[in-house]
């Protein structure tokens, strides 16, 4: 019988590389049976939310189409982050799996920036859909700067963090799973996403310029379109902050040992 | 050329600030190509240790050492050098089998042709050649174990950690299985072998240890365990259910009783004796059943944690 033992351990660049690698590909294939459906999900809630708000509102002017135009993508690209790896790491706990995959010898950050990428496949691809039905429907035409590689950038990684500090942070799965359900209700009904701030009652609105929900919208938005939204640079420094945050919180999340 | 003895040395762990333990005091070497059994019930707080030798647990006190690295100061260094198959079934549902093989053996870092080849000698020496391509989701638990044990030694560690590697798999690929695991020891590699299956345990490792509560009741070799059992039988009796346990004779040394199950230990010399009396506990209708046998390691372990291993039927007799 052949076999190379493990000898020494591996460190630095090269590890964590060939780790992120290994780690996209253990993701990916583990949800092999899933993701064809979580993408088309997404896609159909997307161009669902697209068709519907252009049919609710029939005849805007075109700030407002604009406004309503980027809301389904937006709600898709905040969620998918927040909402999956919550749901799949709270599946492992309950299948008694997750010790085995927090034994493989990877570097946890590069497990994290791993899941990151599966979460942008799963919402990128919905989010441009979303964005061609409502250019579609509401007669639009976007002004996509350059800003939109960090905008979306950051959204996607600030939503998976928040979603794997929730999976990783708190013990019970079910707790995590319920956290998630409400992530997904306060997203799409109670943020100011598909329609203004001012729409919210006051305290409501207060709240929302602390959490990270609505300035991503405010980031996005002003990446696809031109004098519609203000302060993005405001709203760029709260993502970061919660990015920040809850990457600390992951890593210390991931790092403990009970 | 490092040396790579696992060493245990006062691992303790705590919880409630100190008030409940789930282990204490463990103290335990393992030398490279040394088999190494880890018995007890459930509960006794093996997990825990294995936990603490990969870094999902940090012990309250003690050290933990696999040659030069201190596992507990290192986590990185324990996943790197330690492989671990767990008693909850795989992650695999989505992947093939030769897919979950040879990723595992990449993360472990192995080198993919050496990975090709060893995958393959494995999965020819387990039998399950016809599986190479099925998803798990499709494998049956046996299967899926011996899948499992092929993902974590496809790159084995300096010391690889084994919970009920055998549970689910048929009797034939068991033995190939305890084939395969020798020969991790033949390679060098320090084998933890967590079971409670002690007549599996006896006939493959080289030293073993009893752990009960939390503590580690006896070390040593299977012979060295069943060294006060030498010269004594194992009576069984299996009580009619509800009776209270009968008076012991003075020919039974030790007794265990769990459930309607009484193990005791008589003197060889006095299996006569035993037999009568069993016989009349039967006439009596306070037994129902009865089974002489010499002792076993089962003996050792049923005087040391006082309990039946779980294989161990509970209306067992003869």
């Amino acid at each position: 019988m052949t076999a190379a033992t493990t000898t020494y351990v591996r460190r630095g660049a090269g590890h964590w590389l060939a780790g992120l690698k290994a780690m996209l590909r253990w993701h990916l294939t583990s949800l092999r049976l899933v993701l064809p459906v979580m993408v088309a999900v997404q896609l159909l809630t997307a161009s669902g939310l697209s068709i519907g708000m252009s049919l609710f509102y029939a005849d805007v002017d075109a700030r407002t189409g604009l406004f309503l135009g980027t809301g389904a993508a937006i709600v898709t690209l905040v969620l998918v982050g927040l909402v999956v790896a919550p749901q799949l790491v709270a599946g492992e706990k309950e299948a008694g799996t997750y010790d085995f995959t927090a034994s493989l010898p990877v570097p946890r950050s590069a497990s994290v920036v791993g899941w990151v990428a599966v979460s942008a496949i799963i919402s990128l691809p919905a989010a441009v859909i979303a964005l061609a039905i409502s250019g579609w429907r509401f007669d639009l035409t976007f002004d996509v700067s350059w800003a939109v590689a960090p905008a979306v950038g950051l959204v996607v990684v600030c939503g998976t963090l928040i979603g794997y500090a929730v999976a990783h942070g708190i013990e019970r799965p079910t707790v995590t799973q319920l956290l998630s359900q409400v992530f997904a209700f306060l997203v799409i009904g109670f943020t100011p996403i598909t329609y203004p701030p001012e729409n919210l009652p006051g305290w409501l609105a207060s709240v929302h310029e602390v959490l990270p929900f609505y300035h991503m919208g405010v980031i996005l938005r002003g990446a696809l379109t031109q004098g519609l939204v203000t302060d993005v640079s405001g709203s760029y420094l709260v993502v970061a902050a919660w990015t920040v945050l809850a990457g600390v919180v992951t890593a210390i999340a991931m790092g403990r040992r009970r | 050329m490092n040396d790579w003895t696992f060493r245990a040395s006062g691992v303790t762990k705590t919880y409630d600030g100190g008030k409940t333990y789930a282990n204490r005091d463990i103290s335990l070497r393992v030398e490279p190509g040394e088999v190494f059994g880890l018995l007890g019930p459930n509960g006794a707080g093996k997990s825990t240790l294995v936990k603490q030798i990969i870094g999902l647990l940090k012990p309250t006190a003690g050290s933990l050492h696999l040659g030069p690295h201190d596992l507990v100061a290192d986590p990185d260094a324990a996943r790197q050098l330690c492989s671990y198959l767990p008693q909850a079934p795989m992650p695999i549902e989505s992947f093939k089998v030769h897919e979950a093989i040879r990723l595992t053996g990449e993360i472990r870092g192995g080198d993919r042709r050496q990975i090709e080849r060893r995958a393959g000698e494995l999965i020819e020496a387990l039998q399950i050649e016809e599986w190479r391509d099925t998803l798990g989701a499709r494998l049956s638990g046996g299967v899926r174990r011996l899948v499992g044990f092929v993902m974590v030694t496809v790159v084995p560690g300096r010391l690889v950690i084994l919970d009920e590697p055998t549970n689910d798999v048929d009797p034939l690929r068991r033995r190939l299985l305890w084939d395969q695991i020798r020969q991790l020891g033949e390679m060098g590699v320090g084998v933890i072998l967590v079971t409670h299956n002690v007549l599996e345990a006896e006939k493959s490792v080289d030293r073993l240890a009893v752990i009960s509560d939390g503590r580690v009741v006896a070390e040593g070799t299977p012979s060295s365990l069943k060294v006060a059992d030498r010269g004594r039988l194992r009576l069984q009796l299996m009580l009619t259910p509800g009776v209270a346990t009968p008076e012991l004779p003075s020919l039974v040394l030790d007794h265990t009783r769990v459930g309607n199950n009484l193990v005791s230990v008589i003197p060889e010399e006095k299996a006569g004796e035993g037999i009568a009396w069993a016989q009349q506990l039967m006439s009596q209708g306070i037994a129902e059943e009865y089974a002489l046998a010499a002792t076993t390691l089962e003996d050792a372990y049923i005087r040391l944690t006082g309990e039946l291993p779980a294989d161990e039927p509970e209306g067992a007799a003869a």
